[in-house]
């Protein structure tokens, strides 16, 4: 039980800082 | 080096470079330059050193800019002529951003904590976003990977309060 926040969070932050990263150079393009 | 200053040695250079072109011609393509770096500043959300080196880098040379303008027959279209190739040169997926991605998505999934640890390290090598987009990306990740360890701590010192108090 202890473990699941680290299993759902990590994972989670890496997703959101990827698809933000993403959005900012697609929305850069010409 | 201030952000200002390497505007200006820019914008400097560009008005060098334009001395071919009449006076009215080269002091309204230095304005259209200026204005277009204030757009690019705004849009990136920040002034700082790396910010400003990006935009300028994104915009070319100053002489080339004066090429395009020359290469332009009749009247003058305005350096617009020169501005598709900018995003040409700079936009783009490299392997580092393509590295940088897939590690913070699969590589959290498969391999936690370094995964994303990595995939920041390639996210600041890069040179597509700037430093603030890099700071915030950064803060997702930081944030969101520190926030169950605050929960478990507390959890922990709420239990032993409790325990304390029984």
């Amino acid at each position: 039980m202890d473990v699941f926040p680290f299993v759902v969070l990590i994972p989670l932050a890496g997703i959101l800082a990827a698809v933000y990263l993403v959005v900012v150079l697609l929305r850069r393009r010409p | 080096m201030d952000a200002e200053v390497l505007v200006h040695d820019y914008l400097g250079r560009l008005d060098a470079a334009a001395g071919s072109l009449p006076p009215s011609r080269r002091a309204e393509l230095t304005g259209e330059v200026r204005q277009h770096i204030e757009m690019a500043l705004a849009e990136a959300g920040g002034r700082d050193e790396v910010t400003v080196r990006n935009v300028l880098d994104r915009l070319g040379p100053p002489d080339e800019i004066v090429e395009a303008e020359l290469g332009a027959d009749g009247p003058a279209p305005g350096w617009a002529a020169a501005q598709p190739r900018a995003p040409a040169v700079h936009s783009g997926w490299g392997g580092t951003e393509i590295a940088a991605i897939l590690l913070l998505t699969l590589g959290a999934v498969f391999l936690p904590i370094i995964g994303p640890l990595l995939g920041l390290i390639f996210v600041w090598a890069s040179n597509q976003w700037t430093s603030r987009e890099k700071l915030i990306g950064t803060a997702i990740v930081v944030v969101l990977a520190i926030l169950p360890i605050i929960l478990l701590l507390g959890v922990q010192a709420g239990g032993t309060v409790t325990s304390g108090q029984l």
